[in-house]
């Protein structure tokens, strides 16, 4: 603490942060929580509707389809982005020339605005005409697998979740590579005279070191992937029936499109408590095996 | 948890130099074949993380025809730049790119005065529950974005801030506030506490050390908040959707919409050059200053 | 100061959310049936919030006529705010709805929200208003008619008027051997036989969900006739009625029959059009607003002159006429009555009375009967023929169902729609599915 400091100071310094922090974050939470007890459509007066959103909420089918598909795209987006991130940053600490460019170029996608993406991937999934990834599974000879992506409501999901896995494998795997590199030389060194196999080596020594940045990690994609929405709100609209949904445009709909205020609330609380369950638990088990 | 220094670098400093002696050594004793294994993937991920990018360039300058009749993977056999006469016809693609930076300078000027201040508050000041409202902003990393869309929507509609820059630059700053606080306060944690004793016994207040010492010494931090942040803020949908409405204050995301037609006929070419003006103008900056923005990533996560 | 800071937080959230019920209740402007307000003509600018393309020739045409105005008006302004694609539109215009911050000027359909808007004085009178104007006589029947509500109040004005046709190629037709249904039970064997021939039957913009909404609408209004839907989506009638039914079973035969391209749920409007153009597909539903793409010398000779066209086959004891089909004017314009004037009403009675003549003469047909569309030079005999067709048509019209249900029903019937006719779901499912949907959601609009 500085000594010279007055209550007045930090005042001063901690208002505009709280301020902004307030009306952008805090207020629309305490918000949602209040309207997600009443019926509001916008146009006629607010109703009181005790927990009767909420009652809805876990009944309704096409909300649990919606729970279910989000955690789908969670666990896509994990693979590409940690699991990704970890091997190809495992690749490039073996690379000897030309990482900075690698990483560029790695990182690229990120720059791009995810309405360009998902424009960019509707071409890409296109069956009829062919789009590159169709003509691709021709030309090296996999024909049976191609199929309208977007409309198969077997492989919807996944493709619309890959193209969020794709533009943040570069970012992920910056951070881990970063990571790798500070694992100390001497102490894979002293395993391997041990004896000790790559694959021990990963396991028993880097992966260990790297643990708290792995929990950060895990943190932001966790988190980003509860927030995804753009992707594929903007490739299927949710599509085709339901097999693209996720609770994020589902909420949305509900609210700027059916004007059901009061029921897209309680869907916004459900997704705040879910990400917080979600982060806590990721805490919970990567802080219990640093122990 | 491991620091990769103890005083944070020059951006674009590179860190290989410490490793790279002992990096061949390890690679000499591998397999070959394992190291060309590694080689072909990680150019395989370099194709898949650049070609559709290269695919959509290459899209925007050709003819309509081959557009739509040839093989994807193959280069183009004509050449016209129609496409970007008609993109910049139907979309006023200059007004977006306008816009997506103003409300990107505004959004992280925000986040910069008030993560640095707030930053300063509960890091170098100090005060009795100081632990408790850092964790309450942390708080702000987990929380989606799409909880502020109603109410953000009402409260704008009621005060008259709907439609205008600050509905788009108020929650994507206050989004953004958290992760650019953590920042700074885990950097702060790095100016040693003799520089601000030295100063308070000479004299000096708060806001002087803030001024002279602090913000000084802040700078390749703010570089990097202002580069990670950018990135979302510059390519924000789900804000500028809802909460813009007139044509002349739409920015790159919602105005790439404007080439999805009255009932849905999108003129693909034109679209994609306007997507490759709109894209190029980041990527040109991320280009530049990507040094500064790696470092950032890595710092911002092995940090603290 | 966390503490006092947290109550504020709690006391300013539920400051902003309990004068919200008050949001509704304040009303400005004059009465909806207030058409003829006191007062002078003050020249401003005035906005409409629209959702038409924006090179369009509607947009063109007004936007002439708002700067002659201006010309005899200074100060005056008609500014456009466009957002063409629809499904983006209607989330805008029910949240600024929602806001109370509509314009002057503002498009809708005739919608169970815009019913409610309506209900809530929120929109201007307009039978009254084109009576007091003197323009009320000049219109299609037919094109104020679908911009109607159920209870035949008018409350929006139509600026186009269309017809839709099935568009086919006659080489591929003959190629497979098949002649122009002459019911729709006929579609799925056409389907069959085009599959054979190795053509695509239908080319579907399955993206943007309304082509394939038509497709619907069409055995129950054969059927039934058009008061089905009317009764459907205020829950009276339900989708396990016999002509629900026959509805669901038949799309299930159509997506059986492979009628629609592979895939088509992720095509949007251009690649469908482009697999009809480029003789890839047999047959495209689409209106007259793409005449200019499809009766016209610009199009491939080699597809161009095979193109013709056939309206909505009738089935066996069709409650409907072969004259009537699709004939829609286009989303209309409803006037804010909260920002009603002399001015608003004054720039109105010039716009609209020139607006005919103008239009008509881009090659467009009027919603109005007294003006007679100018052909465009690069125009195919079709053209004629087709907006000939357009000026013969019967009394009743399939109205659009998305026009019809609530939004919340019609966003998971288009979604349920598209499981059907890909097979994901039985015709079973889908009805009671339906059924529990529309029973749910459209109480919420009845009030």
């Amino acid at each position: 603490m500085l000594p010279s400091r007055s209550k007045l100071s930090v005042a001063v310094f901690l208002l505009p942060p709280l301020l902004l922090y307030g009306a952008a974050v805090l207020l629309p939470i305490a918000q949602s929580l209040f309207l997600s007890f009443f019926t509001w459509d916008g146009i006629s007066e607010l109703r009181f509707a005790g927990l009767s959103n909420y009652a809805f909420m876990f009944t309704e089918g096409d909300f649990w389809t919606a729970v279910t598909n989000q955690l789908g795209y969670l666990v896509v987006c994990l693979v590409l982005q940690l699991g990704g991130g970890l091997v190809v940053a495992s690749l490039l600490i073996s690379l000897t020339r030309g990482r900075e460019l690698v990483k560029v170029l790695y990182l690229l996608p990120a720059v791009i605005s995810t309405v360009a993406i998902a424009l960019l991937f509707q071409r890409i999934y296109s069956m009829d005409p062919a789009g590159p990834l169709n003509q691709f599974l021709g030309l090296v000879g996999l024909d049976g697998l191609e199929r309208p992506w977007l409309s198969d409501v077997h492989t919807v999901l996944t493709a619309v979740s890959a193209p969020e896995g794709w533009r943040f494998v570069g970012l992920y795997t910056v951070i881990i590579y970063a990571a790798l590199l500070t694992v100390p030389r001497e102490l894979e060194e002293a395993a391997r005279l041990d004896g000790a196999n790559q694959w021990q080596v990963f396991t028993r020594i880097r992966f260990p070191y790297i643990r708290p940045v792995w929990l950060t990690t895990s943190i932001m994609a966790v988190t980003y992937a509860m927030r995804g929405f753009d992707i594929p709100y903007l490739l299927t609209n949710g599509g085709p029936g339901q097999s693209s949904e996720l609770v994020t445009t589902y909420m949305y709909k509900t609210a700027f499109l059916s004007t059901d205020y009061g029921y897209a609330s309680a869907m916004s609380v459900f997704i705040v408590v879910e990400s917080l369950v979600a982060v806590g638990l990721i805490v919970l088990v990567l802080r219990r095996k640093a122990v | 948890m491991p620091t990769l220094m103890s005083t944070p670098p020059l951006p674009g400093l590179s860190r290989e130099r410490h490793t790279s002696p002992s990096a061949p050594n390890a690679v000499r004793r591998r397999p070959n074949v394992y190291r060309v294994l590694s080689r072909v993937l990680i150019a395989v991920l370099v194709v898949v993380q650049v070609y559709p990018l290269v695919w959509l360039f290459l899209s925007s300058v050709r003819t309509e025809q081959d557009f739509a009749s040839a093989n994807p993977f193959s280069l183009p056999t004509s050449f016209t730049l129609d496409h970007f006469a008609r993109a910049f016809d139907h979309a006023d693609l200059g007004r977006y790119i306008l816009n997506s930076l103003i409300v990107t300078l505004g959004a992280d000027a925000l986040i910069v005065v008030c993560g640095l201040m707030g930053a300063y508050a509960i890091q170098v000041l100090g005060f009795r529950f100081s632990n408790a409202v850092r964790a309450m902003f942390l708080l702000g990393i987990v929380v989606p974005v799409q909880i502020a869309l109603v109410p953000l929507f009402i409260d704008y509609a009621k005060v008259g801030l709907l439609d205008t820059y600050p509905s788009m630059m108020i929650p994507l700053a206050g989004f953004g506030l958290p992760m650019s606080l953590y920042l700074f306060s885990s950097f702060f944690g790095y100016i040693p506490r003799e520089t601000y004793e030295a100063a308070s016994l000479d004299g000096a207040g708060p806001y002087r050390i803030f001024a002279r010492i602090t913000l000084p010494l802040s700078v390749n931090t703010i570089v990097t908040v202002v580069m990670v942040n950018s990135i979302f803020i510059w390519n924000d949908f789900v804000f500028a959707n809802t909460f813009v409405l007139s044509e002349g204050l739409k920015t790159i995301p919602v105005g790439l919409q404007n080439y999805i037609g009255a009932m849905g006929k999108t003129d693909w070419t034109a679209t994609f050059a306007g997507v490759c003006v709109t894209v190029t103008p980041l990527l040109l900056v991320f280009l530049v200053l990507n040094k500064a923005m790696i470092y950032g990533l890595e710092s911002g996560a092995t940090k603290g | 100061m966390r503490r006092s800071f947290g109550t504020a937080v709690a006391a300013l959230a539920l400051s902003l959310a309990v004068s919200l019920s008050g949001c509704a209740a304040d009303s400005r402007g004059v009465d909806s049936t207030d058409v003829d307000p006191a007062g002078s003509v003050a020249p401003r600018e005035i906005s409409w919030l629209l959702s038409r393309p924006a090179d369009g020739a509607v947009i063109r045409t007004m936007r002439e006529l708002g700067d002659e105005y201006a010309k005899a008006h200074p100060g005056f302004k008609l500014r456009f705010i466009t957002t063409p694609d629809r499904p983006s539109y209607i989330q805008k215009y029910e949240t600024l709805a929602a806001a109370g911050k509509l314009p002057e000027l503002f498009d809708t359909d005739a919608t169970p929200f815009a019913r409610k808007l309506a209900r809530h004085g929120r929109m201007m009178d307009v039978s009254k208003l084109l009576h007091s104007l003197g323009l009320y006589d000049r219109y299609r029947p037919a094109a104020l008619d679908y911009q109607r509500f159920d209870d035949g109040s008018l409350y929006m004005v139509p600026f186009e008027y269309q017809a839709e046709y099935f568009w086919y190629n006659k080489a591929l037709f003959r190629k497979a051997g098949v002649h122009v249904p002459a019911s729709l039970d006929d579609f799925p064997a056409m389907c069959r036989a085009l599959r054979r021939a190795g053509v695509t039957p239908i080319a579907l913009d399955g993206q943007d969900q309304w082509p394939l909404e038509r497709y619907a609408a069409y055995q129950p209004f054969r059927t039934a006739g058009p008061d089905y839907v009317r009764q459907l989506k205020q829950n009276r009638a339900r989708f396990s009625d016999p002509s629900g039914r026959k509805s669901a079973n038949w799309l299930s035969a159509l997506g059986k029959a492979g009628c629609f391209q592979k895939g088509f749920s992720s095509v949007g409007y251009a690649d469908a059009q482009n697999l009809f153009t480029t003789g890839k597909a047999a047959v495209y539903n689409i209106g007259t607003w793409e005449l200019p793409s499809l009766a016209t010398t610009a199009l491939d000779p080699a597809v161009r002159d095979d193109v013709d066209f056939f309206t909505l086959p009738v089935t066996e004891g069709s409650a409907t006429a072969a004259n009537e089909f699709v004939t829609p004017s286009g989303i209309g314009m409803a006037v804010n009555s909260r920002t009603y004037d002399p001015l608003v009403r004054d720039f109105l009675k010039f716009a609209l009375t020139r607006y005919p003549a103008k239009y008509a003469a881009a090659g467009e047909l009027s919603p109005t009967s007294d003006v007679k569309t100018v052909l465009p030079k690069n125009a195919t005999p079709l053209y004629a023929r087709a907006v000939a067709t357009a000026g013969k048509v019967g009394k009743e019209t399939a109205v659009p169902w998305d026009t019809q249900l609530d939004p919340t029903s019609n966003a998971k019937f288009q979604q349920n729609l598209v499981l059907l006719v890909q097979g994901d779901v039985p015709p079973s499912s889908f009805v009671s599915t339906m059924d529990s949907v529309i029973g749910r959601n459209a109480p919420r609009y009845a009030k």
